[in-house]
């Protein structure tokens, strides 16, 4: 059982990783940056709780705060560059964060311990959960009802306005420009609340781990952020909880009889998928059936059905 | 209204547009011909600021805009259209209208209900642009699916949806079939009624002869002649250009 509940852990934070991922994906931009955000999250909530003595929600609050404005001053220079210059340069902050808690040691004597960040060690002894007696299903309750949240709340954005001029700038910059779309504005809006969410991803993961060390925010998670968006398809956000799922939950835990076969497998899955389901695992024909089953008439957008004359 | 002064843009050694002067006014039609390459859609893209000028103003309601990125020209009041069609393929007919509201008047609406809801005026104005262009049937479908002369309609439609007092449509009718063109004349003959200043560039010469008011010629960046259609028509200078002068055939 405490299998799956640490399993249910790592989908639930991975998720809101995918999902600040997929926020910057849907105005067309790849960002590599969504690790470093995710490590400010992590460093910025594990020090609220550990050093201030925060309770976890505050904590995480101004984490997601932190990491969102931090993502927002990185958006204005870095979403001047297009395409491959863009990777490059998000890759290269998502490294820098990295340095920089490889280098950070602050530490603050507690009885016979000393706590904090301490440089390549990381930062141990972040024990929010055991000392306030949260149980590991009380912890996966909790990541859940944010996961579910943030869902809820990037489900509700993008059927507004300014989920329809977020795609619109993903799909064509020049035309968004030229019917009046500020798409500085709009990248850098997308790239910060990208921030606010893989601060709380980071937060919550420093909190369940107990232990956040630089290595643990390399490239390797940058590239998992942005293969979950893309592996489950922008049609929706469901498409990335289903790619973490099916990354997270099948690919590297179900997949472990294999031994090292799984990494070969791994890559060839991942091509697989793709190579089948060029538009993500849920595509817009599949969510459009999903969306006809649950919803029975009323279809999306509910909008416009009223208006149509004739219709 | 529109008013482009000493109109300059060079792409390194190449003379885009030279030198150009124009003038649109108000409830005017403009056609703007000249044979491929004598720098039309260099001209729309210098308006709406897609690039920046070599030298020369565009000046705007008395306003010089030169300077102005092109999400303020088009909250301004300056909406075009693409020659090659630039829709967003992926979002509906509705959607696409509802992204281009961003007229100066459409953005003091109350930001959240403005990027969050959809308010009713909104709605009502979407639906209004949506019946002017024969769309409303197809408003739930995606962009991308529409047939070719609708998607030429719906890019219309977009330009229109954000209330411009000027609209630069880049060959509107390429592409269509007979019919559809007497419909696009007669919509560009409903907008001009209605105090809409158009800029027009076509191929299709009965078209721009038909509706224009006025018809100016490029040819290699700069204008040759401006008029009435029919002195336009018979210019010897349009002639040569067109078809070449006695020396060179």
């Amino acid at each position: 059982m405490d299998f799956y509940l640490g399993l249910a852990q790592i989908i639930g934070v991975h998720t809101l990783l995918g999902l600040s991922a997929y926020c910057v994906l849907l105005t067309g931009q790849v960002s590599l940056a969504q690790a470093g955000f995710f490590a400010i999250g992590a460093y910025v909530a594990g020090m609220l709780t550990v050093l201030a003595g925060w309770a976890l929600v505050p904590a995480l609050l101004v984490a997601a705060l932190v990491s969102g404005l931090v993502a927002c001053a990185v958006g204005f220079p870095a979403l001047r560059v297009k395409g491959l210059m863009l990777v490059v340069a998000t890759t290269a902050f998502g490294e820098a964060v990295r340095l920089f808690f490889f280098n950070f040691t602050y530490q603050v004597d507690a009885g016979n311990l000393k706590l904090g960040p301490h440089g390549a060690e990381g930062f141990r002894q972040i024990r929010y959960f055991p000392e306030n007696g949260w149980s590991t299903l009380d912890v996966v309750i909790f990541i859940w009802t944010v996961v579910a949240l943030v869902m809820a709340a990037l489900w509700w954005l993008d059927r507004s306005r300014a989920g329809a001029v977020m795609r619109a700038v993903g799909e064509d910059e020049l035309a968004a420009q030229s019917t009046g779309i500020n798409i500085t504005a709009v990248k850098v809006s997308a790239m910060t609340i990208g921030g606010l969410i893989a601060g709380i991803g980071g937060g919550i993961f420093a909190h369940y781990t107990t232990h956040i060390e630089h290595v643990q925010f390399g490239v390797a998670l940058a590239t998992f952020a942005i293969a979950y968006p893309i592996l489950g398809g922008l049609s929706s956000v469901f498409g990335t909880l289903l790619a973490v799922i099916f990354i997270q939950g099948f690919l590297i835990e179900g997949l472990r009889f294999m031994g090292d076969w799984r990494n070969l497998l791994f890559g060839g899955l991942i091509v697989l998928a793709m190579n089948v389901r060029p538009r993500g695992l849920l595509d817009p024909r599949a969510s459009a059936l999903l969306r006809r089953l649950f919803a029975g008439r009323r279809q999306a957008p509910p909008l416009s059905r009223k208006e149509a004359p004739g219709a | 209204m529109l008013e482009l002064q000493g109109l300059t843009k060079h792409f390194g050694g190449v003379r885009a547009v030279h030198d150009l002067q124009l003038q649109v006014r108000q409830g005017e039609v403009l056609g703007l011909i000249g044979p491929n390459g004598s720098g039309k859609s260099t001209t729309v893209n210098l308006i709406c600021g897609l690039f920046p000028l070599t030298s020369g103003r565009v000046i705007f309601n008395g306003q010089d805009i030169s300077d102005r990125p092109p999400h303020e020209r088009v909250a301004l009041g300056i909406a075009r259209t693409f020659q090659n069609i630039r829709l967003f393929g992926q979002l509906t007919v509705w959607q696409n209208l509802w992204v281009a509201q961003n007229s100066a008047e459409q953005r003091r609406q109350n930001p959240a209900k403005r990027w969050l809801g959809g308010g009713g005026s909104t709605r009502e104005q979407i639906g209004r642009v949506l019946e002017f262009f024969d769309l409303a049937h197809k408003c739930d479908e995606l962009a991308g699916s529409l047939a070719f002369g609708e998607q030429r309609r719906l890019e219309f439609a977009r330009a229109f949806a954000s209330s411009p007092s000027m609209l630069l449509l880049d060959e509107p009718a390429a592409g269509m079939n007979a019919e559809e063109i007497d419909q696009l004349d007669a919509r560009i003959r409903k907008l001009r009624e209605d105090g809409m200043s158009i800029l027009l560039i076509e191929h299709h010469v009965e078209l721009v002869m038909s509706v224009a008011d006025r018809v100016a010629v490029l040819n290699f960046g700069q204008k040759i002649a401006d008029g009435p259609p029919a002195d336009v028509q018979n210019d010897a200078g349009v002639r040569a250009a067109y078809l070449g002068t006695a020396a060179t055939a």
